[in-house]
């Protein structure tokens, strides 16, 4: 008994040493396939462009600013950065501030159709692009927004609000309840009692939320398009300019690809722990 | 009557003595006046619109057509075609996301070693704008100088064709863009699933005497259909409202192959200028949302209450 | 309280979709026919008449043209002259397309001065264009002087269905012209011409089959580059670009109604594409794409095939916008500079048709009148001698006339400096009376028309159709667009 046991075990350990290796093999080429055009944007953002077009390709090269420079000359990024922070900024301010009483009022309170207003965030969130922007469009027209900053802000609001509202409420769930009424016993109000006690123990939650939220408005091309003009522009909006009537300007693409990238990966990198939550609603 | 007046005082005794609604009533109501101003206008906007014949090119032919818009959208085979695409695309991305998913997660939870930072490194395309996911495909599959076309003619494949102007490559191409951008997140999904399985089947199966494969197929799977479910809900609806990157590389062709709905929604919206016919099909699309959002509700919250 | 909530919110929303489709439809805008325009007198000094607006800022969108990035470039100098700032908007084509019509759409006042594409705005929403015939009149604004643009790019950039209502000042003058490889035509001609027996150098002497002939042969023949022509096939505006130079070669002709193409109409009758000669067109078409040209041509746009050609070893020759010599030329961007030149489309049996597609300025006649007064200073300070000669040393190529009378611009049209002097001569003879082709159809629903003649040209591209199938697609599409179908049923009843 006791042999055959070892044998079967030192038979699956052979196979599974040998499934190991494969599995790793398989692993990292699964790793190589998800770096590489991150490394190559990158890389390619540091090549002159007359480099970057070589087959075979240059694996070792010399690092240049120059698309940098000429990026800088052709566009002046400033205004693309700026304007692109604003927008996501405050549309993100505006879904943690008022989400975060959403969520903690459908959390904590006794709210009828709680599951009708759920199904109504998760669809407003959902909504596809493309058939809201002429809505929109009128809706900004009448406010003569259209243009300016306002308008792009508040058609980010639109998916960052009810996911904002979705998500807090989903992180108050998970927060026990006896640190808020142990503040009222004490005679807190129970607004009080949301400021003071249950929103300094979600933060890592809104600063997860607040980082999609971000993120979602910072990557958006489909609203950016249609709501700026010349002076508002975004730099998805940006991005897709280079490709100009005259072939697209890969090296400055790469470029700014990769300062369109750098922001959000630095932070999202730094709050891995919550974005699960988060990019699932809270489901897991 | 009784219960009734039992009822009122503890609602009562709730809102600390006032008859009035709750605080919490007060929290929620900006959040909701806000999406509701937002989001009932477009809704209430296309159905009108798409009850009317509305080219925006020719503003004299603006006119109330009743549901001829509906009926046409029916009988309309280019529709059928988006659909099809769509549904080719979104069924094919998520197959492969799902998939990989698992199978990456599942390989992932076992390593000890560097697990974090393996992790940390696979999130990375998540964060990258759809725009650029675009260009950065149409670069590295670019016929002439791409880095990923290359690889394929040394290994003797795609040579002598074009890779985005031929439909069977096209859509491919496309999928595994989607694929490279969102499989870290099914990866981040499973990854947390498995962390919360319970671990007593699995002791008992080890004492039963079970191989590792027979726990994945009879233990793993089964236990993580919820999550699977989760997995999939939530990448269906991002497939189906992200056009960003059809748009900077096929738009559409070759011959409509990679044609997504929202793209024949965009076309007949911002290029022809059809608002009524465009608002139709768009309600089409929200009306599968709704369903999706519904069922995503349904599944979690029953899953809160259990 | 949670009923009265939700009412309330019913109510809000109800009251906004009100408010927004009666916005929408006061918001129709239209140009300022009526308004009275005040009776101006001349100024003392050109330098008043041309600061009477310092101060204003006007809002110009346009699309991302080598013209507009001239201008861009020489918009201090404006803004000196007048004292006006400028803020531009410039997008691709097909964003510009979307927000034009949006913008417009919606009875914008705040977009002054636009890029009006011939098939775009004018046949959409020309009445929000304003007249530009009292600017002209006027004697407190500066003139432009119509007459000194070439007519028939005045005819069709400038007005829609009315001969005399002028809406737009000529801005550009694209045009498809055959670029090609003059060291590899030098280099090989010699042993092309024992294997054919012709001289095979680009221009009307030339006919399409021997295009294809040439195009083969390099096929097989020339190391430098892979293939010899590459073609811009995509799915796309480019596609439908690509094959009107064939297409009209061949006498095939868009639509009934003869002026759909160049003042442009209503209403263009019964659309033409199922003719015995577009048919042959297509078929033409079809086998140099599939069988001749480079096989990234079916996923390539006029940006790519242009990008293809600058890069030196794709492709010996193509069809594209003769503003490409400029990059061409670049080199930073060219492996091909001082290699290429340019000249007229092969000749088909309608003769050389080159592809003329223009674009104007125009005002928004829903704007105020100061605005467009304002406007119209830049419009003709654009148009000006000083300002074409700094753009046609940029590389694109003036509007004006007298501007090529310029000495200094013979100067350099004699020595070939500047891309845009290269290929004058050939610019010349394409844009004559002989060699001119409009080809866009103006009439309102062309782009969607556009869409679905391309997007049936690629289903016959990748075998889906045969040439004969795609073209009766598009001809009963087209028809149902148009309104064709619905007149010929409702004259079939009677």
């Amino acid at each position: 008994m006791a042999t055959t046991s070892e044998r079967t075990m030192r038979f699956a350990g052979k196979r599974a040493l040998a499934g190991r290796t494969i599995g790793w093999i398989l692993f990292a080429i699964f790793l190589l396939w998800t770096i590489f055009p991150i490394y190559w944007m990158l890389s390619s953002a540091l090549k002159i462009e007359v480099n970057m077009f070589t087959i075979p390709p240059q694996w070792l090269f010399k690092p240049s600013l120059r698309n940098f420079k000429n990026l800088q000359e052709a566009f002046g990024l400033g205004t693309y950065v700026k304007n692109s922070i604003i927008a996501a900024g405050s549309s993100t301010v505006i879904a943690i501030v008022f989400g975060s009483l959403a969520g903690y009022g459908l959390s904590r309170g006794k709210i009828p159709g709680k599951s009708t207003i759920a199904f109504w965030m998760i669809t407003t969130r959902m909504a596809p692009i493309v058939g809201v922007i002429l809505p929109l469009y009128i809706l900004f027209k009448a406010f003569h927004l259209v243009g300016k900053m306002p308008s792009l802000i508040i058609a980010y609001t639109t998916f960052n609000l009810p996911f904002a509202v979705w998500l807090m409420k989903a992180f108050f769930d998970d927060l026990p309840r006896e640190m808020e009424e142990a503040a009222m016993v004490d005679g807190c109000s129970k607004l009080r009692a949301f400021f003071v006690v249950a929103l300094p123990m979600v933060r890592p939650g809104i600063v997860a939320v607040a980082t999609l939220c971000f993120m979602f408005a910072w990557n958006d091309y489909g609203f950016a398009v249609v709501f700026t003009s010349g002076a508002t522009q975004t730099l998805p909006v940006a991005t897709a300019r280079l490709m100009t009537e005259f072939g697209i300007v890969w090296g400055q693409v790469m470029t700014l690809g990769t300062i369109l990238l750098s922001p959000v990966l630095i932070i999202g990198l730094l709050i891995r722990k919550n974005l699960v939550r988060g990019l699932t609603f809270g489901a897991v | 009557m009784v219960r009734n007046r039992e009822t009122n005082l503890g609602k009562t005794l709730q809102n600390g003595g006032s008859k009035g609604p709750p605080v919490e009533f007060y929290m929620v109501l900006p959040a909701l006046v806000i999406i509701a101003a937002i989001s009932l206008f477009p809704f209430f906007y296309l159905i009108w619109l798409s009850l009317m014949k509305y080219p925006m090119i020719q503003m004299s032919a603006i006119k109330f057509v009743g549901f001829r818009n509906w009926i046409r959208l029916f009988q309309d085979e280019n529709i059928r075609t988006y659909w099809w695409v769509t549904v080719k695309y979104a069924g094919i991305a998520l197959s492969v996301e799902i998939i990989l998913g698992i199978t990456v997660a599942i390989f992932l939870s076992k390593i000890r070693l560097f697990q974090e930072l393996l992790t940390t490194i696979i999130i990375a395309p998540l964060f990258f704008a759809p725009v650029l996911v675009g260009l950065i495909g149409r670069f590295i599959y670019h016929d002439s100088y791409g880095i990923y076309t290359h690889f394929f003619h040394s290994l003797g494949l795609f040579r002598e064709m074009s890779l985005f102007g031929t439909p069977h490559t096209a859509l491919p191409i496309l999928i595994s863009l989607d694929v490279w951008e969102w499989t870290p997140l099914v990866i981040l999904i499973f990854l947390a699933g498995l962390k919360s399985l319970p671990q007593a089947p699995y002791e008992a199966a080890v004492v039963d005497g079970a191989t590792e494969w027979k726990m994945l197929w009879k233990i793993t799977l089964p236990l993580l259909k919820p999550v699977i479910f989760v997995a999939l809900i939530i990448r269906t609806m991002d497939l189906l409202r992200y056009y960003t990157k059809f748009l900077v590389t096929t738009r559409g062709g070759p011959a409509n192959s990679t044609k997504i709905v929202s793209i024949g929604i965009y076309d007949m919206a911002f290029q022809a200028y059809r608002m009524g016919y465009a608002a139709t099909i768009t309600l089409t699309m929200l009306f599968l949302t709704i369903i999706l959002g519904n069922v995503f509700v349904k599944f979690f919250v029953s899953a809160q209450e259990a | 309280m949670k009923k009265t909530a939700c009412i309330l919110t019913i109510l809000l929303s109800l009251l906004l979709v009100l408010g927004g489709m009666g916005l929408l439809f006061a918001g129709g805008g239209k140009a300022e026919e009526e308004e009275e325009m005040e009776e101006t007198k001349a100024f003392a000094t050109e330098e008043e008449m041309w600061k009477q607006f310092s101060g204003m800022e006007l809002n110009f969108l346009t699309e991302d043209t080598p013209a507009a990035g001239a201008i861009v470039t020489l918009l201090p100098e404006f803004e000196e002259m007048t004292g006006i700032k400028i803020n531009v908007t410039r997008t691709n084509i097909s964003d510009l397309v979307t927000k034009l019509m949006l913008e417009l759409g919606s009875g914008s006042t705040s977009m002054h001065i636009i890029y009006s594409a011939r098939w775009q705005i004018p046949p959409g929403r020309s009445d929000i264009l304003s007249d530009l015939r009292k600017f002209e009149d006027d004697p407190s604004l500066p003139k432009v002087n119509f007459d000194d643009f070439f007519y028939k790019q005045f005819i069709t950039t400038s007005h829609f269905v009315d001969k005399e209502r002028i809406i737009g000042v000529p801005h550009d003058a694209s045009t498809m012209i055959w670029f090609y490889r003059t060291d590899i035509f030098k280099k090989y001609k010699a042993d092309f011409k024992a294997d054919y027996g012709y001289d095979w150098t680009p221009g009307e002497n030339i006919n399409w089959d021997q295009y294809k002939e040439i195009a083969t042969w390099m096929n097989d023949n020339v190391d430098e580059v892979k293939y010899g022509a590459g073609h811009m096939s995509k799915q796309w505006n480019s596609l439908y670009c690509d094959f009107s130079n064939v297409f009209w070669s061949f006498g095939a002709r868009g639509f009934e109604n003869p002026e759909t193409e160049s003042w442009g109409v209503v209403f263009p009758g019964r659309c033409m594409w199922d003719s015995p000669e577009a048919i042959a067109a297509a078929e033409y078409y079809k086998d140099l794409v599939q069988n001749i040209a480079h096989p990234s041509s079916i996923a390539w746009d006029w940006a790519d095939l242009a990008e293809a050609m600058a890069k030196g070893d794709e492709i010996a020759m193509c069809f594209n916008w003769h503003d490409f010599i400029i990059t061409f030329q670049d080199p930073d961007r060219s492996k091909i500079v001082d290699k290429v030149q340019a000249a007229v489309m092969p000749t088909g049996p309608a003769g050389s048709r080159n592809y003329h597609s223009g674009a104007a300025l125009a005002i928004n006649g829903a704007a105020p009148m100061k605005y467009q007064k304002a406007s119209w200073l830049f419009l003709v300070w654009q148009a000006s001698i000083p300002v074409q000669k700094e753009i046609f040393k940029m590389g694109s190529t003036p509007v004006r006339m007298s501007t090529y009378e310029d000495p200094e611009v013979k100067k350099w049209m004699k020595e070939g400096t500047y891309p845009g002097a290269l290929i004058a001569p050939t610019m010349f003879t394409a844009w004559d009376d002989d060699h001119l082709e409009y080809v866009e159809g103006r009439f309102p629903q062309f782009v969607e028309s556009l869409i679905i003649q391309y997007t049936e040209l690629s289903k016959m591209l990748q075998n889906e159709k045969t040439p004969e199938q795609a073209m009766k697609d598009i001809v009963e599409q087209v028809n149902d667009i148009t309104g064709y179908t619905d007149l010929m049923k409702a004259a079939g009843k009677q």
